[in-house]
């Protein structure tokens, strides 16, 4: 947890000191999905981080893709940026997402809001915290929620995109609302931290809620994430504390 | 006060709850309920239905006073005693405070707040709607445990020393007792003495001593260099409350000469894990570490001591409390980061920049107390 900590913070310097330059940019999937090269140095960052106390560490990253010893059980998984598009645009939501696996499942992760300067951690079986408080989900009635959601990628599913919409407006109308925040691993951050009642997300890359999936699971939500591709590098998840988890699920999975 | 004897509601069965309330009201006027979230301690109490509560004397021994005890709910049973009782009295810490505000909205009873934060009681007459709580200075050190010895006669023995309680004068028609009842402005000025001359050091006596790998807190006062430090910041203190217009030189004087001996006393048995307990509570910005010495900043105090305790809180590493998340947070980040990002120091503070200066150099002294046990 320690070094998830650690990598997470290291590449959200990185982002800070670039945020609001002049930044070069690449699309990739679309026009939404973008990366910078202050993206190249966050990332580079935190590999480096981790390499440090693992040198021989395999790691899942967004743009390097596998690096290090892939016979490894254990791995890494990094987001250096989520929420590139707000970055880009100086919206301040986006984080750094770092995850650590064993054995296929994650044990520790660790999310930091740079301009907020706020870390989020969490260990299976330790707890989630915010820098020195420990989380709890928060439940309250459906009607005072708020909820916030992770769409697909254009290109993901283009027939069936229709379906996320509608279940953004049920779930919108039912609650406070629901928001979209342009970062999954925020999302699940404030939902552990009782901010947000509940999110969800269609074919959302695992990078971006590997460690924010634990964050909500050890404050008490209820999680469910399912394989939205083959190769299970995009989930469909939907996390909430238990009184609003049905609910949820109800609207969302018809997109799913 | 109804009957012959006077029925008081108690949160907490703790160290202030068992061991140093009855000493000030007495069995012999009292009869005491109490409500412990505690599973164990409470099946203790229910089982037993009695326990020793002991005060150290002057002269080295201890007195001893028989508690029976009317009854120990769990939290949410008592709502059936509100009617009843005379007067409740909090001693839950102020963590576990704010859990007491739903079973106490409405109730009119007289309520007592010795919690170690001068705000709570406030908190509580703005939640309930009822005016009549005050917040009480127990200007004493108790233990939640006893020695070995009398703890096999009695698991649920528990030690005290002589103290004063002070107890804002408003209660005296609702609870009396071997108390003193003092106006607000007396009771702010007890309340500072005892946050900055008694909390302080105290607690960091408690964090180096942990830092030695000793049990209890008289045992760290053995350690020359841990008394250097908690003399060190008990003068710094004394220096930053002596430029306060409240304050006189002479009970300043009074109050940190008696001190020491009390940090030093063997017959108390007050365990090292339970003065350091919560070091994330002790590090708020303003309670008696970080606030402490921004005070003393203030003030012109160069608060040299307090940052070593405030350095050995850091490094409070004990697994079973409820902040032993604190080792995760300063190994993973640089001292900058640790202060910036945990405690929301700002880098251009003064405050900041000393502890940042002298970090390394404290954590050597740190060592070398370590090494020289």
């Amino acid at each position: 947890m320690e070094v998830a900590i650690s990598a997470a913070i290291g590449a959200g310097r990185e982002l800070l000191d670039r945020f609001g330059e002049q930044l070069t940019t690449t699309s990739k999937e679309s026009a939404r999905d973008i990366v910078s090269d202050a993206d190249f140095a966050a990332e580079n960052c935190a590999i480096e981080i981790v390499r440090h106390h693992f040198p021989d560490a395999r790691v899942l990253s967004e743009e390097k893709g596998e690096t290090g010893n892939k016979d490894a059980q254990d791995y890494w998984i990094i987001d250096a940026l989520d929420g590139s598009v707000n970055y880009i645009h100086q919206v301040p939501l986006f984080s750094v997402s770092v995850a650590h696996f064993r054995g296929g499942r994650v044990q520790a992760g660790s999310i930091y809001l740079p301009l907020a300067d706020d870390v989020y951690y969490a260990a299976k079986g330790l707890g989630a915290f915010k820098n020195k408080r420990a989380l709890r989900v928060r439940e309250v009635p459906l009607e005072d929620s708020l909820f916030a959601a992770s769409f697909s990628g254009k290109s993901f599913d283009p027939a069936s995109r229709d379906l996320e919409f509608i279940a953004f407006g049920k779930v919108n109308d039912a609650s406070c609302g629901c928001l979209r925040t342009g970062s999954a691993a925020l999302n699940l951050a404030f939902l552990a931290e009782g901010r947000l009642n509940g999110c969800w997300g269609k074919a959302t890359k695992h990078w971006d809620i590997a460690a924010g999936l634990l964050l909500a699971e050890e404050a008490g939500a209820l999680v469910e994430a399912t394989s939205a591709t083959d190769n299970g590098t995009k989930l469909n998840y939907i996390a909430a504390p238990a009184s609003n988890f049905r609910f949820l699920a109800n609207q969302v999975r018809i997109c799913f | 006060m109804s009957g012959s004897k006077g029925k008081l509601l108690i949160y907490g069965a703790g160290a202030i709850g068992r061991g140093y309330l009855p000493w000030i009201f007495p069995p012999e006027q009292y009869e005491y309920i109490y409500v412990e979230a505690n599973r164990i301690l409470r099946g203790l109490i229910q089982e037993r239905g009695v326990f020793t509560t002991y005060m150290t004397t002057v002269d080295g021994r201890y007195l001893q006073r028989t508690m029976n005890v009317k009854s120990c709910l769990g939290p949410g049973q008592e709502v059936k005693w509100l009617g009843e009782v005379d007067a409740i009295i909090t001693a839950v810490g102020p963590r576990n405070f704010s859990a007491l505000r739903e079973r106490l909205v409405g109730t009119r009873i007289p309520i007592v707040c010795c919690e170690n934060d001068a705000t709570l009681a406030e908190q509580m007459r703005n939640w309930t709607g009822n005016d009549n709580i005050v917040f009480a200075v127990p200007d004493v050190i108790t233990s939640n445990t006893a020695s070995k010895e009398l703890l096999a006669k009695d698991p649920l023995a528990i030690i005290t020393e002589h103290g004063s309680c002070f107890i804002d004068s408003a209660m005296t028609p609702h609870l009396p007792g071997e108390c003193q009842y003092v106006d607000n402005r007396e009771l702010a000025r007890q309340w500072l003495a005892k946050l900055y001359v008694h909390n302080t050091p105290h607690c960091i006596a408690a964090y180096l001593g942990s830092l030695i790998g000793v049990q209890y807190l008289h045992q760290a006062m053995e350690h020359p260099g841990v008394v250097a430090v908690v003399e060190g910041s008990m003068n710094e203190m004394v220096a930053m409350l002596d430029t306060r217009e409240e304050m006189s030189k002479s009970f300043l004087t009074f109050y940190r000469d008696k001190e020491l001996a009390r940090f030093s006393n063997p017959l108390l048995f007050d365990p090292i894990e339970r003065v350091a307990r919560e070091p994330f509570r002790k590090l708020e910005p303003r309670e008696r570490l970080l606030g402490a010495a921004q005070l003393c900043l203030a003030a012109g105090v160069i608060p040299a001591n307090t940052l070593v305790g405030i350095v050995a809180a850091f490094y409070f590493d004990s697994v079973n409390d409820p902040d032993a998340h604190i080792r995760y947070l300063r190994r993973s980040m640089s001292p900058e980061e640790f202060l910036r990002i945990v405690f929301k120091l700002n880098q251009s503070e003064a405050l900041f920049i000393l502890l940042v200066e002298r970090w390394s150099e404290i954590l050597k002294q740190l060592e070398e107390l370590k090494v020289e046990r």
